[in-house]
């Protein structure tokens, strides 16, 4: 298994070059950083001209990339415009743990932008996930044990609702409900956005007040989704000979079901939740821009609607390595959930 | 089972952990309000798990709360054009003057405004000389001195720093200060927008020289994020990535101390969201309402209204050789402009609160006052078009001319309300025979150069809607230079529409030497004139500037060019 974890990750770094190289250039294709500097004005002509050699845009596009990668505090850059290179650059490049400086949030490496928002990510979709979890197998396997019945039906009808719904109309219906309707009838109500209410203070019980409204709308679909696999995984299980030889040794009910039904149907369940790993990270978009929670997902679309690269491929880079390393724990944990599957 | 209660007990462990660690605020971007004296404004930075503004006074402070749907990019006025950290400016840093809820130029840091009869603009109009007040200062006490002003322009001006935008300090040829109170500035050629370009902020030299000497460049400048020292009403206190930024009353003000005692900013990307804090009373202030949620506010109690901010929403006709050969004929033109019911658009999707512009200049004294919005008239239009030549020949619907279908392809952004005009426009002009073809762009795709194949400017499109001002409340404009056009030689110009009228480029340099204003006003009533007939722009709605105001706040003025310039007078009703 350790040799099996080493080979994945060995074979991981050409993939990360790879996979940079293409998101970089789609980056530098999708919009001009310099045609949002001019603010509500277009950016003017001298300054696009001098900006684009400042931050070194001028550059053929492999050369911004080799640059982005190891940096160009080897070579000399031409800041004045009068064609000699004349000041030692300073970019250390990702290689060695640079990746760079934000465009827009000047006084601050990309990285530690970056980083100071994954706390706050984790925070909502770690409690999102577990929610999912365990309201989607706890729905999952009672529709499953009673199948067709009004429960189930109930449930799966529920289900669709829950599927076809976009996530901000669920936001937006919830804000409307929990936060506006609730405040005008006089009953106690949620806040509507925010992490926490900066004039109270960032307390833990601000942010679990502030945390429930984007959870549940995050789960809402997402509990849909689990059950639906979690039902049909264990209606295929339950009816093999196995389950039917246990009954018939006389085990008990629920040993049968968490214990030799539910481990075999939880191979579809590990691929599910190895998908959903990464983002944890990633954060949700929608429900951090509808809640104005500071996560990354708000972060990722705040830079990417300006171009900014530097924290944009942070976060990318990031997710690529965080997809990679969650494949390779849902690898492992197939191993654990399943004896005959063997890696050496 | 005791392993499973262990990794379930350990997995909450987890999410507490994280908790605590988000509730450290370790990401807060604090500083300590320099002269803050008295206790009100001198918050520590957020301890853990501790509220980061303890209520210090048993008397109710005044606390108000706006709400930004953009969070600042950073606080350097060298390092930002984005419109809401540039009017945040004004409320904790200060511009030589400002402009009131008329948009005239109001004196802030001058003891008056530059003028021939002062002295202050010389004859030529190539020289400006600003007086500074005996009685400003930093808040720390250190007092604003034309060193600072003169060190303000050494950094836009030096390489090393990576600013937005280095115009017009570009075109100083000589700076001086002859003292402790005078600036003179001396440019190449006679400068006349300067009452909306020069000296809109100050940087203390006091505080960024050293850093600048010791790093080489402010560009990664703590500074940027969390200013130390202000000269505006109010003082930064902290900023809280993706939450929020507080600020608080600098009492080392040289003007009028400010009233409230606290402002928060908190950014809330979604219109709905904000919406939403204004009607629960989250919030006292937002701006950027949408028509359509203006009478859900009004019913909540919540004050909206609107101010001129020299944006004018309009189509922007190209010219270039890729256009269709039908808008080289002005008649063809001027039937788009009659057939295409913006009157409609004013009154039903933006609720009548506006009105069709008539010129790139309306609401200002540059729009020229003889000038009507072209009408609603199908009827003159298909007899225009018939007339040009564009017939419907075989029978599709669509007006054709030498093999040529009259089909035109409109581009414009995303936003809810152009996406709206694309289809009432589409609708319109299908009732002359004109099929217009609707797209839509991300904007940082929209607005992109001729050099970095922007939509309009490498004429991908025959039509572009979108909302401009160049240097409001001045009328200045290098859009229709023919020198602006852009090419591969020069892919940065801004003749977008690649437009080259020799008098309409003739008056517009003319009027850029222009000191006095009547004569000014007169070519630009002139410059309104070519461009209306000509239906080289044409507009679609005056694009006023919208805001919506809690109930509880009063004495609330607001400007279009300079917002917040009476912030210091705003209140809080107890």
């Amino acid at each position: 298994m350790t040799r099996y974890v080493i080979r994945r990750l060995l074979q991981s770094i050409p993939l990360l070059f790879v996979v940079s190289l293409i998101l970089f250039v789609l980056l530098n294709n999708i919009g001009d950083p310099l045609t949002m500097m001019g603010g509500r004005n277009p950016t003017r002509p001298e300054d696009r001209e001098r900006l684009a050699r400042q931050l070194g845009l001028d550059q053929p596009i492999l050369m911004q990339y080799v640059y982005w990668l190891v940096g160009n505090d080897w070579t000399m850059i031409d800041v004045d415009g009068d064609g000699e290179p004349e000041t030692p650059g300073r970019r250390k490049g990702v290689l060695r743990g640079d990746f760079g400086i934000s465009i827009l949030t000047r006084g601050k490496p990309a990285l530690d932008i970056i980083w100071e928002r994954i706390p706050n990510t984790l925070l909502l979709m770690i409690p999102a996930q577990i929610v999912i979890l365990v309201l989607g197998l706890g729905v999952g396997i009672y529709s499953a044990l009673r199948q067709y019945s009004w429960v189930d039906n109930a449930v799966t009808t529920l289900s669709f609702v829950g599927f076809s719904m976009p996530i901000f109309l669920i936001a937006l219906l919830s804000i409307y409900l929990f936060s506006v309707l609730f405040q005008r009838w006089g009953l106690p109500y949620l806040p509507a956005n925010g992490m926490f209410d900066p004039q109270v203070g960032k307390t833990a019980a601000q942010i679990a007040k502030h945390m429930i409204l984007p959870i549940f709308a995050i789960a809402f679909i997402d509990v849909a989704r689990y059950s639906r696999y979690v039902r049909s995984a264990m209606l295929e299980v339950m009816s093999q000979d196995y389950i039917r030889t246990a009954k018939a040794k006389g085990l008990r009910r629920v040993t049968i079901i968490m214990v030799h039904a539910l481990r075999n149907a939880s191979l579809p369940i590990i691929t599910l939740v190895g998908l959903d790993l990464p983002f944890l990270l990633a954060g949700a978009v929608v429900t951090e821009r509808i809640f104005a929670w500071p996560g990354m997902g708000r972060l990722f679309l705040d830079h990417l609607e300006r171009s900014d690269g530097a924290v944009v491929m942070g976060i990318v880079i990031l997710l690529a390595v965080a997809v990679i390393l969650s494949q390779i724990l849902t690898d492992i944990v197939y191993a654990v959930f399943d004896p005959r599957i063997r890696y050496d | 089972m005791l392993t499973k209660t262990k990794n379930v007990a350990f997995l909450f462990l987890v999410v507490l952990l994280l908790a605590a660690l988000a509730a450290c605020g370790g990401q807060t971007t604090t500083t300590e309000p320099a002269a803050n004296t008295g206790g009100t404004t001198t918050d520590a930075p957020a301890q853990p798990a501790a509220p980061t503004t303890a209520p210090t006074a048993p008397t109710a402070r005044k606390v108000a709360t706006f709400i930004w749907t953009q969070e600042f990019d950073n606080l350097n006025p060298m390092y930002t054009n984005m419109w809401f950290s540039a009017i945040t400016q004004q409320i904790w840093n200060a511009s030589a003057w400002n402009f009131d809820v008329d948009n005239n130029p109001n004196p802030v840091l001058v003891t008056e405004i530059p003028s021939p009869e002062n002295g202050g603009i010389s004859p030529d109009g190539r020289t400006i000389t600003i007086k500074l007040r005996d009685d400003i200062k930093w808040s720390d006490g250190t007092p604003i001195t034309s060193a600072d002003f003169i060190f303000s322009y050494e950094m836009l001006m030096n390489p090393a720093n990576t600013v937005n935008s280095t115009y017009p300090y570009s075109l100083i040829t000589e700076i001086s200060a002859p003292d402790e109170r005078t600036v003179v500035t001396t440019f190449e050629e006679p400068f006349i927008p300067w009452v909306a370009n020069l000296w809109g902020f100050v940087l203390p030299k006091h505080i960024l020289e050293p850093v600048f000497e010791a790093e080489g460049s402010l560009d990664t400048a703590p500074w940027n994020l969390a200013p130390t020292v202000s000269a505006g009403p109010y003082v930064f206190a902290e900023w809280e990535s993706g939450s929020y930024a507080r600020f608080v009353r600098n009492e080392n003000y040289y003007g009028t101390p400010a009233k409230i005692d606290e402002i928060f900013f908190r950014f809330v990307p979604d219109d709905a969201a904000q919406v939403a804090a204004l009607r629960t009373g989250t919030g006292d202030l937002g701006t950027f309402i949408s028509q359509a949620d203006i009478p859900t506010l009004e019913q909540a109690g919540i004050e909206v209204f609107a101010v001129v901010s020299g944006y004018d929403e309009g189509w922007y006709i190209y010219f270039g050789k890729e256009a269709h050969p039908a808008l080289a004929d002005k008649r063809v033109r001027q039937a788009i402009a009659m057939c295409f019911d913006r009157f409609s658009i004013n009154r039903d999707l933006l609720l009548g609160l506006t009105q069709p512009a008539v010129t790139f200049w309306d609401n200002t004294p540059y729009a020229n006052p003889n000038l009507a919005p072209w009408p609603y008239d199908p009827a003159s239009a298909n007899a225009l078009l018939d007339q040009a030549g564009w017939i419907d020949s075989n029978g599709d619907g669509v007006r054709d001319k030498d093999g040529v279908e009259l089909i035109l392809k409109h581009g414009t952004t995303t936003r809810a309300i152009r996406q709206d005009t694309q289809a009432v426009a589409q609708q319109n002009l299908a009732g002359c025979g004109i099929r217009l073809e609707p797209v839509g762009f991300a904007s940082n795709v929209f607005f992109q150069s001729y050099g970095g194949g922007g939509p309009m400017p490498t004429g991908q499109l025959d039509i572009g809607q979108w909302s401009a001002s160049e240097a409001f409340p001045d009328p200045d404009s290098s859009r229709w230079l023919c020198s602006e056009i852009p090419t591969d030689q020069y892919p940065d110009g801004v003749n977008d529409q690649k437009i080259c009228d020799e008098e309409l480029d003739r008056l517009f340099r003319l009027q850029a030497t222009q000191i006095d204003f009547e004569e000014r006003q007169k070519t630009f009533w002139r410059i309104g004139e070519i461009m209306y007939d000509n239906v080289y722009w044409l507009g679609v709605w005056q694009d006023l500037d919208t805001w919506a105001i809690s109930a509880r706040m009063e004495n609330v003025k607001i400007s279009g060019a300079s917002p917040f310039y009476s912030i210091a007078e705003w209140d809080i009703k107890q």
